[in-house]
């Protein structure tokens, strides 16, 4: 079965002008363990629906959403908010762009640490709690756990406090990881190691990954399927493999085409609207 | 706190500051032991000694009934310090909580908390608080009221513009995605960040409500003799300007000694805490 389940998942903002639509009817299917990506450029609607998943844009008055978000069996969009909040930090967690400013500037790390292990276990006693930070911390390779849990994340570099966000995301074992754009703040070096720190973490735990990203390489290494979303649509989805060897869909050639060669071939013109973008969805024969 | 102690004593001004707050707290905690004339905050009337100059006796002089200026500067500090202490112990938390749920929750709530903040802002301070005490009877219980009601709106603005610039932080964000609910938010996560610039302020502040608190009493409309206050000693002497100098002098030089300490300690918080203005 899977872990989250979207159908027709349409989202509209409601302004002073009327209303404006930003998601038509998004379709996506995340097994337990899988890693799926959801590519797109910025604007696509990557976020929001990640937002959505967290069931934190429900709590926005001006949000409209219909469609069906399944979680584990159960529908986001008719939970209560309680109930939405409840599965946040325990069942599903995320980790962002930028880890440095995810973490706050005044707490140590192990106090936070301790903040996000009570989630699970509110009688976690501070021993307890630092035992166990320790062991997650050493997971992700992290020398000396003891002073990075009595620092603050301003005193960590960028790819300490990664890992940081790495070990609390996974440490109340999440059934479900959003990453939106994991480490695209960190360089290019910091981000590869932690990224696949992150993969092997999450095989470990068959934790599934909903893996948000416009940055193809990252996908093709650390996806099993990819989903790609243009201006609120799917427009292709297979596995990666079968979606990187053969793109079909016109938007994700551009997009493919896009992407920077070392070599320097120069950057390819890639219209901002086209009509073959628009063109129907295609999904890879493989696609569950 | 150690830390905080060396930053500030790096800085000779700051230190002049603290130091110029300790003793200032100090005489004021131990009025009833080190002023040479202890009886002379209440009424006490020696028209024997009335009106005498600075003297080794009475270092700052007599007053109009022949109490010692200097004893009577000690008790003082003990209202003016009470009063600053008690109108932002009250004045803050209200402040406070206002900006936080104006600046975190937003929306109606941020609508409606922040337009009765700005009409309070719109009103002369000084004025609000004559208004107030022309309606209530002058004590120094209803002198710390009215300052307040002044004072809180300053601390709401404060805290909900930091709250503003916060709430778009990536902590924030990654709270709200481990589960974490409003109140956590608010008081956990963004209250500590604001800590340092009310700290400050408040600092800085001590100094406002000692004169705002003093011009009230110049004015007779807050402690009421015999009780010594310094702004009601000011208004006393200057009738007698200048042939009586240290009826004013010196009561107003003990205004300046004090805003001037908590103002320079509040300059040296504000770098320690690295708090822009």
């Amino acid at each position: 079965m899977s872990i989250l389940h979207v159908k027709d998942l349409h989202l509209g903002f409601k302004t002073l002008t009327g209303q404006v639509d930003v998601l038509h009817g998004i379709d996506l299917d995340i097994a337990a363990g899988e890693k799926v990506a959801l590519v797109g450029e910025s604007g696509s609607g990557k976020s929001v629906t990640a937002r959505i998943v967290l069931g934190l844009l429900q709590e926005t008055r001006t949000a409209r959403i219909n469609g069906t978000v399944q979680f584990d069996g159960s529908d986001i969009n008719a939970m209560s908010a309680r109930d939405r909040a409840a599965l946040r930090g325990t069942e599903m967690s995320m980790i962002f762009q930028d880890p440095t400013s995810s973490l706050n500037p005044m707490f140590t790390i192990g106090n936070q640490f301790t903040e996000v292990l009570r989630r699970r276990d509110p009688k976690l006693s501070k021993a307890a709690s630092h035992a166990r930070a320790t062991a997650l911390l050493d997971e992700v390779a992290i020398p000396d756990p003891a002073r990075v849990l009595g620092a603050y994340p301003f005193q960590l570099s960028g790819g300490m406090n990664q890992r940081v966000m790495i070990a609390m995301a996974l440490a109340n074992k999440p059934k479900l990881l959003l990453a939106d754009e994991p480490g695209t703040a960190l360089d290019v070096s910091v981000q590869a190691q932690t990224l696949t720190m992150m993969r092997d973490m999450v095989e470990q735990n068959g934790t599934s990954v909903l893996f948000i990203s416009h940055n193809l390489g990252v996908v093709r290494e650390f996806a099993d399927r990819v989903y790609v979303i243009y201006r609120g649509n799917i427009v292709e989805d297979g596995s990666t493999d079968a979606l990187f060897a053969n793109p079909q869909h016109a938007y994700t050639r551009a997009l493919m085409s896009a992407v920077p060669r070392i070599t320097g071939a120069g950057l390819p013109e890639v219209p901002e609207v086209s009509d073959d973008f628009l063109a129907p969805r295609i999904r890879h024969g493989d696609a569950s | 706190m150690i830390r905080t102690l060396r930053i500030l004593a790096a800085n000779p001004l700051s230190l002049f500051g603290l130091v110029l707050v300790c003793l200032i707290t100090l005489a004021a905690v131990f009025a009833p032991w080190i002023a040479p004339f202890p009886t002379h905050n209440g009424a006490v009337v020696d028209f024997a000694n009335n009106n005498r100059p600075p003297s080794a006796q009475n270092w700052m002089g007599t007053d109009l009934v022949g109490r010692d200026i200097f004893s009577r500067i000690l008790f003082a500090y003990q209202i003016s310090l009470t009063l600053g202490v008690v109108v932002l112990a009250i004045a803050v938390p209200i402040g406070t909580m206002i900006g936080l749920l104006a600046g975190y929750i937003g929306g109606w709530l941020e609508m409606i908390l922040m337009r009765i903040v700005d009409v309070f802002l719109s009103i002369p301070p000084l004025v609000l608080a004559i208004a107030m005490m022309g309606v209530l009877e002058p004590t120094l219980t209803n002198a710390m009221l009215a300052v307040t009601a002044m004072w809180w709106p300053w601390y709401a603005r404060l805290v909900y513009s930091i709250a503003r610039g916060e709430r778009e932080e990536g902590y924030v964000l990654a709270a709200e995605v481990i589960g974490a609910g409003a109140g956590h938010i608010a008081f956990r996560e963004i209250l500590p960040n604001c800590l340092p610039a009310i700290i400050t302020k408040m600092t800085l502040d001590m100094g406002f409500v000692i004169i705002i608190a003093s011009s009230l009493s110049f004015l007779g409309l807050g402690v009421q003799p015999p009780t010594a206050d310094l702004g009601s000693m000011v208004a006393e002497g200057a009738r007698y300007l200048p042939d009586s100098w240290w009826l004013t002098v010196f009561p107003g030089l003990a205004i300046l000694v004090a805003v001037f300490g908590f103002n320079l300690l509040g300059d040296g918080l504000r770098d320690v805490l690295g708090v822009d203005e």
